[in-house]
């Protein structure tokens, strides 16, 4: 998919033009797809680093986009293992907060709540949203699938069930 | 282009347009920032917006024990409006002041700056509800400069939300929940500290980054 037509299909997601001008700008220009880094956090399953999104030598990255204070995005952790256990092989598993570190929020609260709900791949942040405003998510939690190219095959917000998420994912390793 | 790079070269932009302009804030001299693009104009809007005054509007703050009158606060704030039993958009819009106010005390500029959401569910978010609700969505109640404000009665809450502010909010009774929910429009406003609307952001999405830049050249302004 081209930047205009990511674009055209964010739009038929209902934003409204200020999120487009958001997502035009996390888009680098010249880009055709995702292209995002983000800081990497010491937790079960994953380092402290950065990493650049999607990840690199995968055919397929799933981007989780959650946040401590989401109920649903807890919820989502289950489905979310347990297909990370089956195709955490062939496929990287990313999952990113855009909460901002800091106040009454720290790394440890972060790799706490990863560790209570068993998360075992990696975990970013997003402090300035600039992968939310890519992926022109307006609420949590968000899944997107992404291909090695940045072309954003699959996005959805709210909860998602672990069948349709193997769904997705067999029909672009199959492809 | 980069992201972070066009909003600097926006920032130096807007900088050197006011450096080359007597009048700040593109001819209004109540406001910093320049005229957003956009295709009307702020009297024809429902809600206060660029360039205008605030209304004069002085809301409780049950957890701080006092009053707020907002157009006497002599520092930049950002308001929203939300009610905390809801499971969309409202947690977005106050994570987004809450992602502001922590790189507000993480660079050292808490101080400048006041956040008042406000509920238009005085119902049920009392001090104690808002007080769990600030702890739940990671937000700093101790560093002073975010002050949930509730109006006090559902009466005041249509008429200082729904008319003074222009957001239009609902009653709805949602199949399978046991209790009522809001229909409700996204509203988050950057307001100067002489009380004049800088920015109305209406996404339910807010940018953090593009506020936390806005509020910067208030700040400086």
């Amino acid at each position: 998919m081209n930047r205009r037509r990511l674009l055209t299909a964010l739009a038929g997601l209902g934003l409204t033009g200020g999120s487009l001008l958001a997502v035009s700008q996390g888009l680098p220009g010249g880009s055709d797809g995702l292209s995002v880094r983000v800081e990497t956090v010491d937790a079960a399953g994953s380092e402290a680093g950065q990493l650049s999104l999607p990840v690199r030598g995968q055919p397929v990255t799933v981007v989780d986009l959650f946040a401590t204070w989401c109920a649903p995005c807890s919820e989502q952790m289950e489905a979310l293992g347990a297909v990370h256990r089956e195709y955490g092989d062939r496929a990287a598993f990313v999952s990113v907060t855009n909460e901002r570190v800091g106040g009454t929020l720290t790394r440890a609260d972060i790799r706490e709540w990863w560790q209570r709900h068993d998360g075992n791949w990696t975990v970013g942040l997003d402090p300035e949203s600039d992968l939310m405003a890519a992926l022109g998510a307006d609420g949590l939690p968000y899944l997107a699938v992404v291909d090695r190219s940045g072309t954003v095959h699959w996005e959805h917000a709210g909860l998602v069930e672990a069948a349709t998420l193997r769904d997705r994912l067999d029909r672009h390793l199959e492809a | 282009m980069r992201r972070r790079t066009y909003l600097q070269v926006a920032a130096t932009l807007g900088a050197a347009g006011l450096a080359g302009c007597s009048a700040s804030g593109a001819g209004n001299p109540d406001v910093v920032l320049s005229e957003p693009d956009r295709e009307f104009d702020s009297s024809d809007l429902p809600y206060p917006a660029w360039g205008e005054r605030l209304p004069d509007v002085t809301l409780p703050a049950p957890l701080a024990d006092r009053e707020v009158a907002l157009r006497s606060v002599d520092r930049p704030q950002l308001l929203t409006f939300f009610y905390s039993h809801c499971n969309s958009v409202c947690p977005v819009l106050i994570s987004a002041l809450r992602n502001v106010q922590t790189h507000a005390l993480n660079e050292g500029y808490g101080d400048e700056v006041a956040f008042h959401p406000t509920t238009f569910d005085p119902e049920r978010d009392d001090a104690d509800r808002l007080r769990t609700y600030g702890e739940e969505m990671n937000v700093d109640l101790a560093a002073g400069n975010w002050r949930f404000l509730r109006p006090a009665s559902i009466g005041r809450a249509e008429e200082v939300v729904g008319e003074q502010f222009g957001v239009s909010f609902e009653r709805t009774h949602p199949e399978g929940m046991d209790m009522y929910m809001f229909a409700h429009a996204a509203l988050t406003l950057l307001v100067n500290a002489d009380g004049y609307v800088e920015r109305a952001y209406r996404e339910k999405q807010p940018d953090p980054e593009t506020m936390t830049a806005d509020l910067e050249t208030v700040r400086n302004g």
